[in-house]
C-alpha cells in the first residue's frame, strides 16, 4: 500500500511540476522558469545529498560521457512541455507526453539501443500503444 | 493545436532518452548523486538557452513570486516517490501507477483551471479517453512478455 501511495504522489507531483513552470511561465520567460526550478531543485537536491552521501563518486568515472549530460535534456524538455501545455491543455499534452515517452523507450529496448539489455516486442506492447492514441482521439472528438 | 501536440511528443521521447541515460549513471552511483548531476545539468542548459533567447533579460527577475522558487522542490519530490515506489513494487507496477495519476491529476487541473491556466471544460469524451489511455498503460506495461525493467 505504501509503494501504491508513493507512486501515486510521485505521478501527480510530475504532472504539478508541468503545470507549475507553465504558470511561471506567464510571468517570465520559459526557458527562464526552467533556469529557475532547476536551480531550486539542484540546490535542494545536493543538500540532502551532502547528508544521505549514496554512491561513490569514483562511479561517475566509469559511465559514458553522453550519459552524464542526459540532464541537459531537462531543458528541451520543460521548454516543449510548458509550450504544449500552454497551447493544447494539461491533459492531452501529459497523454501525447506519455504515448511518445512509451514508444521511444518500446523502440530503445526492442533494439537493445545504448546498451539495454534487449527485449522481444509482442503483441500486447502494440494493443497498448493503440489504445492510448485511441484514447487520444477520443479526447480530441 | 498540431505544434502543441508535437511539442509533447518531443517531450515524451527525450523523457524517455532522459530515463535511460540517468539509469546508466544511477547503477554506477546513487540516486542523489544522480538527481543532483542530471537537476545541474538541466539548469546550465536551460541558463544558456535563456542567455542565447533573452540575453541581459535572463536576470529579469522582479516578476518572481516567491513561490516561483520552491517550485523545483517538487522534482525533489518526484525522485524521493519514484524511488520509494519502485524499490517496494518493482518498476513495472509503480510506472503504470505512476502514469495513471499523472493522467489523472492532469484532467483534474485541467477542470479546475487551476494555477491561473486557461480552464479546460470537462467533457465525458475527456473522461473516457484518458480511461482508454490508462486502459492503454496497463496493456503495454503489465501485459505479456515484453518485461521492462527499465523506468519508461
Amino acid at each position: 500500500m505504501r509503494g501504491i501511495i508513493f507512486a501515486f504522489i510521485g505521478g501527480a507531483c510530475i504532472t504539478l511540476q508541468g503545470v507549475a513552470n507553465a504558470r511561471i511561465s506567464q510571468d517570465m520567460g520559459t526557458w527562464q522558469a526552467a533556469t529557475v526550478t532547476q536551480l531550486t531543485g539542484f540546490m535542494m537536491a545536493l543538500v540532502i545529498l551532502l547528508f544521505v552521501r549514496d554512491g561513490s563518486k569514483q562511479g561517475f568515472g566509469q559511465v559514458k560521457p553522453l550519459y552524464l549530460i542526459g540532464g541537459a535534456l531537462g531543458a528541451p524538455i520543460i521548454f516543449s512541455e510548458v509550450t504544449a501545455i500552454q497551447n493544447i491543455g494539461v491533459t492531452l499534452t501529459i497523454s501525447a507526453l506519455l504515448i511518445a515517452q512509451l514508444f521511444l523507450t518500446f523502440l530503445i529496448d526492442s533494439n537493445g539501443w545504448f546498451g539495454v539489455v534487449k527485449k522481444r516486442m509482442s503483441l500486447p506492447q502494440f494493443i497498448g500503444i493503440g489504445m492510448m492514441i485511441a484514447g487520444v482521439v477520443i479526447i480530441k472528438l | 493545436m498540431i505544434a502543441g501536440l508535437i511539442l509533447a511528443l518531443i517531450a515524451g521521447s527525450l523523457v524517455s532518452l532522459q530515463n535511460i541515460f540517468n539509469n546508466r549513471v544511477n547503477e554506477k552511483t546513487g540516486s542523489w548523486s544522480t538527481t543532483t548531476l542530471v537537476l545541474g545539468m538541466g539548469f546550465v542548459a536551460s541558463l544558456s538557452m535563456s542567455l542565447i533567447v533573452e540575453g541581459k533579460g535572463t536576470f529579469n527577475i522582479q516578476n518572481m513570486e516567491p513561490w516561483y522558487w520552491i517550485s523545483g522542490l517538487i522534482g525533489v519530490g518526484v525522485v524521493i516517490c519514484l524511488v520509494q515506489a519502485t524499490r517496494l513494487l518493482g518498476a513495472t507496477f509503480a510506472i503504470s501507477i505512476v502514469m495513471t495519476s499523472q493522467l489523472g491529476f492532469a484532467l483534474l487541473w485541467d477542470s479546475l483551471g487551476w494555477l491561473g491556466l486557461e480552464k479546460v471544460p470537462f467533457t465525458m469524451n475527456q473522461l473516457i479517453g484518458v480511461v482508454v489511455i490508462v486502459g492503454g498503460i496497463m496493456v503495454f506495461k503489465l501485459g505479456g512478455k515484453h518485461e521492462q525493467q527499465e523506468a519508461a
